[in-house]
């Protein structure tokens, strides 16, 4: 997977790259924004990772002419600025998350992940965690390359858990993904669910594990090795 | 209360008035109820005239040559009513007494010197008992018979039309003098109520002012010529402070990103080293630093910079996204988080983001208090409040209110606070008019409540 990093504070575009390029992914670092238009023009990137404060005009900027590619890439913005005004500002632009400097390079590369797993981005065809593995087009299920099956509607939530990795699944968002608006819904047939699922991946000896957050939602987490 | 209504413009203004009115109305009866007599004398006088000449008409001579009264019919019917209430008598130029009704007023008056074309006044005690002293002219009035002396009074000295009328003129003025009085205090007010009218608006205005509306400045069109100085040196100390908080809010921006740029550097340096028991201590280290400036960044911006805290804020919502943010953090800590939401929706007014922030501080708080394994709750209360537990060791009863306090560090907590999270709290709990208390669980643990004004 390629990324595109447009960063002008050198230092830390350095430690970016490196923690990208650890995580497995191949980086093209660029400092200003010229030079990401051209490069944008040219190459197929998976994610775009963006620094609002650039020399040669506002990362915002750059922001905005990306609306206009068609299969725009996912956009992770990095800022110094964190008041809210300039949150919501990134965000009605376009951007898909916001990452406030200084972060933590797992965060960053938790959230370029979380982007790169949405429904058709480079990690969002086949879902991946820990040993579990969904091939969202082929509905196939495995762990640890054992094949599992699962009925229609645990293989949703299991879907949708994995895309959302390491963050909560808000439970109206399940129902919502899993219900069409003619199909009745009894109040606890998502936790019914997520009981058995829960207990097959288990017994599969999967390596994540879903986490009950009560009034929340779920959180499949992978296990620390 | 009675104070403020003394201290009124408005209030003093109108009571000057009405004293100013009510002395005016006082002396205007008096001196029309003056008058009022003065004319009634004048009147008296004249209908005494009058009958004196009525009466030196009557007088003829008689065939002998000696003058006589020949009173008309009428003149008699006249001096023929209530006895004792009219007299008179009439004396020729050498004194002696040619009529007189009844008969000792004309031994009376002979015994005066006699009159002159003046006319002069007597005033006699009426011997009927009960009835008013005579009020009379002496006057000397030609006749047929030469200039006679003629004395003639009246009981009371008025008589009961004049009386009447005058009465009447007085209680007239005795109730339309307080009715005039009300009116023209009334649109006295009213006046003076209109033209403090551009001092109150402005002061309507002044009330508007407050930290998150700093642009406001007060209207000095319509202002009294006295008042503008004062509005004018007004808006230029909110110039002054509005430049003041500017300057803050620029310099604590600054300060974020001068502090925050080598400290990301520094700790993506550190990330990227490969692992090892020094770089895990350094890592903690640059964690620590990195939440030290974060929190100091925000006290900093709590006092420089008033919360906007008029949106609506959806508390169920609100807590369920700050729940769901914190909850990896909370399963990877082994301390399970749960929310449970009001029924129905909880609206309070206020600053989304700022809410926020304060429930994450209780979580993080209640996080590093708390044992493994054990729930840390979060409540939507209908009152409009927020209400974190754990079921850690809880906070001692004298520590209740400290807790709050800048950099305070309870004995138990872990080493990579400032102090600074529940003080950032209660700061964003007095800019929303509410407050953040805490509480002991009955079955061990901390119970910390965010309460927004309106709630009990």
């Amino acid at each position: 997977m390629r990324l595109l990093v447009v960063e002008d504070e050198v230092r830390i575009a350095e430690l970016v790259r490196r923690g990208l390029e650890a995580a497995g992914f191949v980086v093209d670092g660029l400092r200003f924004c010229a030079d990401a238009r051209e490069a944008l023009a040219t190459t197929a990137y998976d994610a775009i990772i963006l620094d609002l404060g650039l020399p040669d005009g506002d990362g915002m900027g750059l922001l905005s002419g990306l609306g206009s590619l068609d299969s725009r890439p996912p956009v992770l913005v990095l800022t110094a600025r964190d008041a809210v005004e300039d949150r919501v500002l990134g965000l009605d632009a376009g951007a898909d998350d916001y990452l406030v400097k200084p972060f933590a390079m797992t965060e960053l590369i938790a959230r370029t992940k979380a982007l790169l797993r949405r429904p058709g981005g480079a990690l969002g065809i086949v879902l991946k965690a820990g040993n579990i593995t969904f091939d969202s087009v082929g509905r196939d299920v495995r762990v640890a390359d054992t094949s599992l099956a699962l009925p229609r509607r645990e293989a949703a939530i299991l879907e949708q858990l994995m895309r959302r990795l390491g963050r909560v699944a808000p439970k109206v968002v399940l129902e919502d993904k899993l219900y069409g608006i003619d199909d009745e819904l009894e109040s606890n047939a998502i936790p019914v669910h997520v009981h058995h699922l829960r207990r097959k991946l288990l017994d599969a000896g999967a390596t994540a594990e879903i986490h009950t957050v009560r009034g929340v939602g779920y959180l499949l987490t992978e296990a620390k090795p | 209360m009675s104070s403020s209504w003394s201290r009124s413009l408005q209030f003093r203004l109108a009571i000057r008035l009405a004293l100013v009115y009510l002395i005016a109305t006082l002396i205007a009866l008096a001196v029309i109820a003056y008058k009022a007599f003065d004319v009634a004398a004048a009147l008296n006088d004249r209908e005494l005239r009058l009958r004196a000449g009525d009466l030196a008409r009557s007088v003829i001579v008689d065939d002998g040559g000696a003058p006589r009264l020949a009173m008309s019919s009428k003149l008699t019917a006249d001096y023929a009513s209530p006895a004792g209430r009219d007299v008179f008598a009439i004396r020729t130029a050498e004194g002696h007494v040619l009529a007189a009704h009844p008969k000792s007023f004309g031994d009376r008056a002979a015994t005066w010197p006699l009159a002159s074309d003046e006319p002069s006044w007597f005033q006699l005690e009426n011997e009927s008992a009960g009835a008013d002293d005579f009020l009379g002219l002496n006057i000397a009035v030609p006749s047929v018979a030469g200039p006679v002396s003629i004395s003639v009074a009246q009981a009371g000295g008025q008589s009961v039309f004049v009386e009447s009328v005058v009465t009447d003129f007085l209680l007239d003025a005795a109730w339309i003098a307080p009715l005039t009085f009300i009116v023209t205090l009334g649109a006295g007010v009213l006046v003076i109520r209109s033209g403090l009218a551009p001092m109150r608006e402005a002061s309507r205005i002044a009330t508007r002012i407050g930290p998150t509306s700093t642009d406001i400045r007060l209207p000095r069109e319509n202002l009294p010529k006295e008042i503008e100085p004062l509005v004018t040196a007004m808006n230029s100390a909110l110039d002054r402070l509005d430049q003041g908080f500017a300057l803050q809010r620029r310099f604590t921006a600054n300060a974020a990103h001068e502090l925050r740029t080598p400290l990301a550097i520094l700790t993506a340096a550190l990330d990227s080293m490969p692992p090892g028991e020094d770089v895990a201590k350094l890592r903690d280290d640059a964690a620590r630093m990195n939440r030290l400036v974060e929190q100091l960044l925000r006290v900093a911006r709590l006092d420089a910079i008033a919360l906007k805290v008029s949106d609506t804020v959806d508390l169920n919502a609100a807590a369920a996204s700050v729940v769901a943010a914190m909850a990896p953090l909370a399963v990877a800590s082994r301390r399970p988080l749960a929310l449970i939401e009001a029924e129905g929706s909880v609206e309070v007014k206020g600053n989304r983001h700022a809410i926020e922030d304060a429930l994450r501080n209780l979580i993080e708080n209640a996080l590093a208090h708390s044992p493994e394994q054990a729930e840390i709750s979060v409540r939507v209360d209908r009152s409009g409040s927020l209400i974190v537990s754990d079921q850690g060791p809880g906070v001692a009863v004298e520590d209740h209110e400290r807790i709050f306090e800048r950099f305070w560090r309870g004995s138990g907590a872990k080493a990579t606070g400032a102090g600074l999270g529940l003080a950032i709290v209660r700061e964003i709990m007095k800019a929303h008019g509410g407050r953040v208390s805490v509480g002991n669980n009955p079955g061990g643990g901390a119970v910390f409540s965010l309460v927004f004004a309106g709630a009990p």
